[in-house]
């Protein structure tokens, strides 16, 4: 079981390596495009780095990306796969 | 031959290089991190594409091209060809492909002339043109051939940002008025100048243009289907360029059809090879049976720049009584 703060750092490490630097402080209210200036291929690298240090597994094909505007809502998602695969194991 | 004679496509053919890559031997040619070729493959739907720097264009151009000049029928000659391009610059500019093609073709007598305005729409704009042109003409026995076909020659026009790979092929299509071939029932553009920069808009302008990039394509198809009065249900395939899988993804939620009426499987196969991946797309359903005689299809692309279009067209085989 990955609880909210392991999704939250995977998060955090995930975005220090798409954008390259130190981050700045992020909250869960942090927007993704809006206030760190990410573009839809990078929120999905994220989403990718981020699926490789936890054991969430997305699916393109049912993917939104309004799931991935702001950090809380990037999260949810995280937890609701992670949720899924513990429903299927 | 009257000024409402419909523009007909006679035969279509394509070429893709031999030499076949999987898209993470590009990471170093093209500088992408590791998760951005996940991503292209993950979520973009890519796999492989050809891709042959040591093939000159002229070699690349010529087997299609040549191809559909087989199919023209004795006592008809060509009038206009036509090359339509994305990138402007394909070739030092001391090299007019157009006026090269037509000496390599052996076509001194056609007036031959490049269009690459609508980037990647350009080569069904080209049969747009060289419909309009046969028809101010008049004469019966002429023909226009279209020739797309280019290089993903340097990494910055090779990775589109947030958008696609590019890769090497290219197609031809001959054209008439009032043939036997598939009839050209109607063809719409959409052009939006705010997004004139190309590869240089803000990271707020490629959010907005990829968000409503789904949208935009099913207002093209739309309209072109009304123009041809005919509805989507009329359609037995949507016959798309390969950008990538998530802008498809998204039109196909717009329109609110089925994934299979659009062709994609040649998105991992060849990736986007500028203007020729509706003409490659159609030579691949076309040889594997999969193209209806009397039925109807869309061909659609986007250009950079930015615009949007869609082809309907009815499908005829070759010797089959024209509906």
């Amino acid at each position: 079981m990955t609880d909210r703060q392991e999704v939250i750092s995977a998060i955090e490490k995930g975005l220090a390596e798409v954008l390259e630097r130190q981050l700045p402080d992020i909250t869960e209210d942090t927007r993704l495009f809006d206030d760190l200036r990410l573009d839809s291929s990078s929120v999905l690298e994220l989403l990718l780095l981020v699926e490789d240090s936890t054991s969430a597994a997305v699916d393109p094909e049912t993917l939104d990306i309004d799931h991935l505007r702001t950090v809380r809502s990037f999260a949810d998602y995280v937890e609701g796969l992670l949720a899924a695969e513990e429903g299927r194991t | 031959m009257a000024a409402t004679a419909v523009s007909t496509l006679e035969r279509v053919e394509s070429y893709l290089p031999e030499r076949s890559l999987r898209i993470e031997e590009l990471a170093e040619h093209l500088g992408l991190r590791r998760a951005a070729l996940g991503v292209f493959r993950k979520f973009y739907g890519l796999d492989r594409l050809r891709f042959d720097p040591d093939l000159p264009l002229s070699d690349l151009l010529r087997p299609a091209a040549r191809a559909a000049l087989a199919t023209l029928p004795d006592g008809a000659h060509v009038s206009y060809l036509i090359y339509a391009h994305t990138t402007q610059a394909v070739a030092p500019p001391d090299v007019e492909v157009a006026q090269a093609l037509r000496a390599d073709l052996g076509l001194e007598s056609a007036e031959a002339f490049a269009l690459s305005q609508q980037a990647c729409v350009s080569s069904l704009g080209a049969i747009d043109v060289a419909g309009e042109l046969l028809r101010a003409d008049g004469d019966p026995d002429a023909y226009a051939l279209m020739v797309t076909g280019e290089k993903a020659y340097s990494p910055v026009v090779q990775h589109v940002p947030n958008t696609a790979i590019m890769a090497d092929a290219a197609a031809a299509c001959l054209v008439t008025l009032d043939g036997r071939g598939d009839r050209v029932r109607s063809f719409v553009t959409r052009t939006l100048g705010e997004y004139a920069e190309w590869l240089e808009l803000t990271p707020e302008q490629n959010t907005e243009f990829g968000e409503r990039y789904g949208a935009r394509i099913a207002e093209v198809i739309n309209q072109a289907l009304a123009e041809a009065g005919l509805a989507l249900d009329d359609v037995e395939l949507v016959i798309p360029h390969n950008v990538n899988l998530l802008a498809w993804r998204q039109t196909i939620k717009e329109l609110d059809v089925p994934a299979e009426k659009v062709f994609l499987d040649n998105v991992p196969r060849y990736s986007h090879t500028f203007a020729s991946d509706v003409f490659v797309n159609y030579t691949t359903l076309r040889d594997e049976g999969r193209l209806t005689d009397g039925a109807h299809y869309v061909l659609v692309s986007v250009g950079l720049g930015a615009t949007f279009g869609a082809m309907v067209v009815t499908h005829h085989r070759p010797g089959e009584p024209q509906t």
